[in-house]
């Protein structure tokens, strides 16, 4: 299907024609940041902000909450486990391109090896409305490097671009045409609409220069230089092994699983919760030995999982420049600043 | 099987942290059918030193509480230590900083030396403890959490990580971020990062983490400008009897 425009003073109504059959989340202020939220009531609708600049969580949490119930029991025995699957139709209103990349990355990561049906479940029945954005939210971003300005081919159903007065919407999918088709405002773009889309992405990547000191696809290469670096070290003397770098990072998806017991200490629930490398127990194992002891080797792995492993392992970024890991660093830990200095790195040992 | 018998004692403290356990509502009829207890002064006044799970509130403040405690531990098979002032003296400890006669005169003027006491402890400084439930006052989830546990015979399930990871889960925005400070990069989790989500920051009453970064402890907080000496009076809020709240050398924190 081309492109629709649909006037902004119709976007209420698109909103209410989703809200039919679907949860509805959007972002939304949250004191001076914003955050991705469920829209229940009609002063969820006007509290919609899609000027925002950058959410505190990706919207990864409606594919892979935070916590999750997989499976109850109600005593020992394979009988008395039931799985618990969820999923609830649901439209993502308002992801921005880097964060359609992060979810194309995670669709791959959950894919295979083993694929997860949890992820899965959710992700069938999940309808994403993209959003263009105009700039950096701030100094942190690096997009333009990581070649995730733009939005990826496929993995959306509608994405909306900013013209003032109007939206600019593109279409993805035969999910994403049926959602027109059902609201009356939408009518097809004219020429003056395209010429203003196309000027938008000018101006777009005028706003979002680069700001690696290489190419990106030198990442991986440069990070295995960089391995022995005594950089680390110097880093991880700020680092507080919090963890706040990976649980806002739209890429990350590794989790715990833990058994919560009811008081009869024989039935209750399986729940996984978001887990991160950054944690000094998360290579700990039975008896006490410790992978990575030392906040150092925690750093350079997650900058390695970031900046090559998972690229390699899914095909797909690792990283994509969206910046919330150092934005919400309280130890100003950036990781551009870290890529940034393995150039020099790679250089000092030649 | 018999129900396993709890009883619960207290020392110096506000007993708070009992209230926590009878504000377990919704559960507490299912933990009165799964033991018995024995012991309650909040709830029951019953007398017993026949129990298997005994729950210590409070902090060893006074020599002559080192007696009760050693009873109870020979009573006892498994001794959980509730709330801060069991665990690591909890506010108690503040005195200890003071001084201990001036403590007393400020608390009871002229009558001082009425009372006996001595600098606040852990009760582990006298008897041993088997699990240690944190926080002034506990988290009713974690109380159920170790509950459940000793039941199933099992190990409870205690976070040793920064309470900023729940604090993130939750979505909050930091209160770095809003020109203020916290401690939840280096306290214990556990509490659901309770103080950050309803706008307050951390005081670390859960305790400190294992191998917490004191460098970046006190590197970053002088960055968003607090003084050593501010730095040592967050670590001495509810964590004194930790090295690190001890006068630092040459200009860094103790371990
Ligand atoms: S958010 Fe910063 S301080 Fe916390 S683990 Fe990540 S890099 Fe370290
Ligand atoms: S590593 Fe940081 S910049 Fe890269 S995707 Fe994750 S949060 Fe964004
Ligand atoms: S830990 Fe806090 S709430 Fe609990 S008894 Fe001590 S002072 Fe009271
Ligand atoms: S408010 Fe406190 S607990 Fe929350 S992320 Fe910031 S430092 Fe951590
Ligand atoms: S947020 Fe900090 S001070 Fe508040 S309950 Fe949790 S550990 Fe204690």
């Amino acid at each position: 299907m081309l492109p629709q425009i649909l006037p902004k003073s119709k976007f209420d109504e698109f909103v209410g024609s989703l809200s039919a059959d679907n949860r509805v989340v959007a972002p939304m202020a949250k004191g001076p940041a914003f955050a991705f939220q469920e829209v229940q009531t009609p002063e969820d609708q006007a509290a919609i902000r899609m000027d925002y600049d950058l959410s505190i969580l990706p919207p990864k949490k409606f594919l892979m909450p935070q916590r999750e119930t997989l499976l109850s029991f109600g005593g020992r025995g394979p009988e008395n486990v039931q799985p618990q699957v969820q999923a609830k139709p649901t439209v993502i209103l308002g992801v921005q391109p880097m964060d359609l990349h992060a979810i194309a990355t995670l669709d791959a990561a959950m894919a295979k090896d083993p694929a997860d049906p949890y992820y899965q479940a959710k992700r069938a029945v999940t309808k994403i409305v993209g959003l263009n954005v105009a700039q950096y939210a701030n100094d942190y971003q690096f997009m333009a490097d990581m070649d995730t300005l733009d939005a990826p081919a496929s993995g959306w159903d509608l994405f909306l671009t900013d013209l003032g007065d109007r939206w600019f919407v593109e279409v993805g999918s035969e999910a994403g045409q049926a959602m027109i088709t059902k609201c009356a405002g939408f009518s097809p773009a004219k020429s003056d609409d395209h010429a203003a889309k196309v000027a938008f992405d000018k101006a777009k990547a005028a706003a979002c220069s680069k700001r690696l000191p290489y190419d990106a696809r030198y990442l991986p290469e440069l990070l295995a230089n960089s391995y022995d670096s005594l950089l680390w070290n110097a880093v991880a003397r700020r680092c507080f092994s919090c963890g706040s770098c990976t649980n806002v990072c739209p890429t990350c998806y590794c989790f715990d699983v833990q058994d919560k017991l009811g008081l009869d200490a024989a039935s209750g629930e399986r729940v996984r919760s978001w887990d991160s490398c950054q944690l000094r127990v998360f290579a700990e194992v039975a008896g006490g030995e410790n992978f990575r002891e030392h906040a150092d080797s925690r750093l350079r792995h997650r900058v390695f999982r970031k900046g090559k492993f998972i690229l390699e392992r899914t095909g797909k970024p690792g990283c994509v420049g969206c910046g919330r890991c150092s934005t919400h660093c309280v130890a100003g830990i950036s990781i551009l600043e870290t890529f940034q200095q393995i150039a020099d790195e790679a250089a000092a040992e030649i | 099987m018999a129900k396993p018998r709890v009883s619960f004692h207290d020392f110096t403290s506000c007993e708070g942290c009992q209230l926590q356990v009878l504000n377990c509502e919704d559960e507490l009829l299912g933990i009165v059918g799964a033991v018995d207890i024995v012991n309650f002064r909040e709830a029951i006044d019953e007398k017993s030193d026949e129990y298997d799970i005994a729950f210590i509130e409070g902090a060893f403040t006074r020599e002559s509480d080192r007696k009760r405690l050693e009873h109870i531990r020979k009573c006892a098979k498994i001794v959980v230590a509730l709330g801060a002032c069991a665990c690591t003296g909890g506010l108690n400890v503040l005195k200890n900083f003071r001084g201990i006669d001036e403590s007393m005169k400020k608390v009871y003027g002229e009558a001082a030396s009425w009372y006996e006491t001595s600098p606040a402890l852990p009760i582990e400084a006298a008897i041993k403890v088997d699990v240690k439930i944190n926080g002034c006052p506990i988290p009713k989830q974690e109380f159920l959490e170790v509950v459940k546990s000793v039941l199933a015979g099992r190990t409870p399930q205690i976070p040793d990580y920064p309470v900023c990871v729940e604090c993130k889960l939750r979505e909050n925005v930091c209160l770095f971020q809003k020109g203020e400070y916290c401690m939840g990069v280096v306290a214990k989790a556990g509490c659901n990062a309770w103080c950050p989500s309803y706008g307050g920051r951390c005081y670390a009453c859960r305790g400190l983490i294992t191998d917490f970064n004191k460098n970046a402890a006190k590197d970053v907080l002088a960055e968003y400008g607090l003084t050593l000496e501010q730095v040592m009076a967050e670590f001495r809020m509810f964590n004194g009897v930790f090295p690190v709240a001890e006068p630092p050398a040459d200009g860094a924190l103790k371990s």
